[in-house]
């Protein structure tokens, strides 16, 4: 108990300092604008502050050194996504530089290291995450997506679903089962296929969101070389396990919570009853106290899993649970107080109202329809990157041995 | 009062109920929400509505309704959620015809009450404004008396249906900000009367309106005295407010019946998800909220109809309980239905939506709870 140490000193401020006014300076200001108003980025206007933020490395921050990284200590990762979330930047993006990334440096070959992570630390490629399948959501190990090897590539068949950003991604990569003999763990591999390949179809699923965010991506024979396989053939679920073990932490975002709790903070100021703003209501009082208990646990959590992982080589089980666990409860639960205000201007949902160019006229606060939006989408929270049922039963099995 | 037999009520329960599963499948509300007209909703289903005795249900015999009470309107309200009907039935026959009901002339109750029953008439509540939330006394908007007419002007916040009513229930303060409240028809087309359209969450459309030197004639006031209407105004939001619960326990029923179904079939791990042990749990706790919801939600309609002494008290209980029921049943139909849940092509997440409004409409679990506490010391104190 209270092995790790903790730092803190004046470099870590001054980080903070350089963050924050890297953020004043950088954020384009169509970015800063549509950002306050809660819009949604176009892709290039995304990637052109992904890329700033690229150029200096601090996209994979805590990446080691050896690999393009800077080796931030866990409490300078922290206090980057603090500084971003607080001021008013674009949510980052984890599926190259928390998932994808770590797995190449870890399991890949040299080549596939040159090739593919200094993409990754410029944000030159997008990536998506070809894990679930219609059949296979909480149980990801009886995929069935095939790839047959034929000479120096794989012809891969099937379907994936709910695949994030696919329609934005340059990359993907993907499970896929290599042997359909074997216990199905055991006949998995991992891909890295690219997007463009022909005979990838991308379809979107529009959300309850009302958005495009998901989607369904066909194979129908696509041709993946055998160099795009990271590790041994067979062995994708192993590398599969260690990427889900990166994205329970890196799902906390600590940088979005921060965001969405200043943004509560204002709806509540700005939404009145009886003429007197809620925030000035005991009882929102109350709830904005247990947000903030919550965030101090949720980011104590996240510092202590990753000196764990720092200095053990890997998250404890028990704390990556609580940290997802408690971390996606705590989104819901500030999104919900949000949409608790918006009761009081009828909840009205303009979701057309997040795209730049509308002229219609808003009902309610300014952020109105991005705090539905993310109220919507986080109900999701305790879906992705491993339910909370399955994460419980994974805790009793591995942690308490049950 | 006049009172139906449980026979009665069961019947009516029943027929709403095999209407709506055949003519109202979630493809059908597809097409009426996101329809052409812009409208949100469907003008032949209500000519059916009217026709099949709904939209008449609790009112008088003389004006072409059943005589019910508020127990009827539950049922009405109750399968409207289960089908996630999206024709303004809670502006129009609850608030609208209880305004009527409550604070109109005789010949005002004459000549509207039957074309309520009808289908003629759509009606949409204007009573809370922006900066008031869901306080019930928070009225700026003003109507002054000049010569023979009022001119009204003011703002009133999102309601639901109002895009699409031919008169607007609209409140306002008589003569200054200090004077007593009346309650006004406004034609949706009148002069300086301003709508601006929009979705609310769950796909429903409504408008705010704005009043700017809007003239009415002497008999837009409902009544014709300058008696303040707070009182007829409160009963108003407590009966919109309880419809709203029954319609939440429509919607509960249905998405929990769903989420059975699905886990029934869904298969992972080999085997349905429904044998696995935390998840028959959950959705017992699902069932078990829903009862909850279902029985205070009746008990309140059954003190309205009775007239009970704590029936206003039984009606924000009831709010309290059904908010967090819907907050627990819709949360976990999504979650329980996993990526399918949170699609727009499946039922569910516009169950969760809907449900959302649900809790919120006239005022959310919060917010009741607050006035039960202040009644309860007020209570200690006396
Ligand atoms: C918004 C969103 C984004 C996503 N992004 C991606 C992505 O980019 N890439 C990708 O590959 N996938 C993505 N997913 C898919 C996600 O990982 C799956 O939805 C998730 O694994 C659950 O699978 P399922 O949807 O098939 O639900 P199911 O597995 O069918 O589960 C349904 C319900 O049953 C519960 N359950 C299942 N098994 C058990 C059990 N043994 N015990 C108790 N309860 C159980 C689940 O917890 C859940 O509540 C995304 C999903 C969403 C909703």
């Amino acid at each position: 108990m209270f092995i790790h140490a903790m730092q803190h000193n004046s470099e870590l401020d001054a980080f903070r300092t350089e963050v924050r006014a890297f953020c004043t300076r950088e954020i384009p200001p169509q970015v800063a604008r549509k950002q306050a108003r809660g819009q949604h980025l176009e892709k290039d206007e995304y990637d052109a502050w992904l890329k700033r933020l690229g150029a200096r490395g601090w996209l994979t921050g805590k990446w080691p050194k050896e690999h393009g990284g800077l080796g931030w200590p866990p409490e300078q990762f922290l206090a980057f996504q603090e500084e971003l979330g607080r001021s008013g930047a674009p949510p980052l993006v984890s599926f190259g530089p928390t998932m994808a990334g770590p797995v190449i440096y870890t399991f890949g070959t040299p080549e596939q290291k040159k090739r593919y992570l200094g993409d990754i630390i410029s944000n030159n490629t997008w990536w998506c995450q070809g894990y679930s399948e219609p059949g296979a959501g909480s149980d990801l190990a009886g995929l069935k997506t095939r790839a047959v090897r034929e000479g120096d590539q794989y012809v891969v068949n099937g379907q994936k679903i709910w695949t994030s950003m696919a329609h934005w991604a340059d990359m993907m990569f993907a499970l896929v089962r290599t042997d359909p003999n074997a216990k199905k763990q055991e006949g998995i591999s991992f891909l890295l296929i690219d997007m463009k390949s022909p005979g990838i179809t991308v379809r979107p699923i529009i959300g309850i969101t009302l958005g495009h965010h998901l989607n369904e991506v066909f194979f129908e024979n696509v041709r993946v070389p055998v160099e795009n396989r990271i590790g041994e053939a067979n062995k994708g679920w192993t590398y599969a396990k260690f990427l889900l073990a990166n994205e329970r932490v890196g799902n906390v975002d600590v940088a979005k919570l921060e965001a969405y709790l200043h943004q509560i903070r204002s709806l509540l100021e700005a939404t009145r009853e009886g003429g007197k703003a809620l925030a000035e209501d005991p009882a929102f009082q109350r709830r904005l106290a247990e947000h903030e208990v919550g965030l101090a646990t949720v980011k104590a959590l996240m510092a202590d899993q990753l000196a764990a992982a720092r200095a053990n080589g890997a998250p404890s089980l028990m704390g990556a649970a609580a940290l997802k666990l408690r971390g996606t409860e705590l989104v819901q639960a500030i999104l919900q107080t949000g949409i608790d205000a918006l009761g009081r201007h009828g909840m009205v949902y303009q979701s057309a109202a997040l795209h730049a160019g509308w002229n219609g006229e808003l009902i309610g606060p300014e952020e109105s329809a991005d705090v539905i939006y993310e109220h919507l989408y986080r109900r999701a929270a305790t879906i992705y990157g491993g339910s909370s049922e399955v994460q419980k039963n994974i805790s009793a099995k591995g942690a308490l041995g049950l | 009062m006049a009172i139906f037999s449980s026979d009665e009520r069961q019947m009516l329960h029943d027929s709403i109920n095999a209407f709506l599963r055949e003519n109202y499948a979630f493809e059908r509300w597809k097409k009426l929400a996101r329809g052409p007209e812009m409208e949100g909703f469907g003008r032949t289903e209500w000519a059916k509505y009217a026709e099949l005795g709904w939209l008449g249900v609790a009112l008088p015999e003389w004006a072409g309704g059943a005589g019910g009470g508020m127990t009827e309107l539950g049922i009405v309200l109750a399968a409207a959620g289960r089908h996630m009907v999206l024709e303004p039935l809670l502006g129009t026959i609850v608030l609208g015809a209880r305004a009527i009901e409550e604070a109109g002339t005789q010949a005002q109750r004459a000549t509207l009450l039957p074309r309520i029953a009808t289908g003629g008439l759509v009606l949409a509540f204007c009573h809370a404004e922006p900066g008031g939330g869901y306080a019930r006394d928070y009225v700026h908007a003003i109507a002054r008396q000049e010569g023979g007419e009022f001119i009204v002007d003011g703002e009133k916040s999102f309601a639901l249906g109002a895009h699409a009513a031919d008169t607007l229930i609209v409140s306002a303060r008589l003569g200054s900000q200090a004077g007593p409240l009346g309650l006004f028809l406004v034609p949706r087309d009148a002069g300086g009367v301003r709508l601006n359209v929009a979705p609310a969450l769950d796909g429903r459309l409504g408008a705010t309106v704005s009043f700017a030197g809007t003239k009415l004639a002497r008999h837009a006031r409902l009544g014709d005295d300058d008696e303040d209407r707070l009182a007829t105004i409160d009963r108003l939001i407590d009966r919109g407010a309880i419809a709203a619960c029954a319609e939440a326990c429509g919607a509960m029923a249905a998405v929990t019946e769903a989420t059975v179904e699905y886990l029934k079939t869904r298969q992972q791990f080999g085997q349905a998800l429904a044998k696995f042990q935390v998840l028959q749990h959950r959705l017992v706790d699902m069932s078990v909220s829903g009862e909850e919801a279902r029985a205070i939600v009746h008990a309140a309609l059954q003190a309205l109809d009775d007239n009970a002494p704590h029936a206003q008290r039984a009606v924000w209980a009831a709010k309290v309980q059904t908010a967090r029921a819907a907050r627990f049943v819709g949360g976990q139909a999504i979650q329980l239905h996993g990526g399918m849940g949170m699609t727009d092509e499946l039922a569910i997440g516009h169950y969760y939506k809907r449900l959302t409004l649900c809790e919120t409409l006239l005022g959310d679990g919060e917010f009741y709870l607050k006035k039960l506490g202040v009644a309860a010391v007020a209570c200690a104190v006396a």
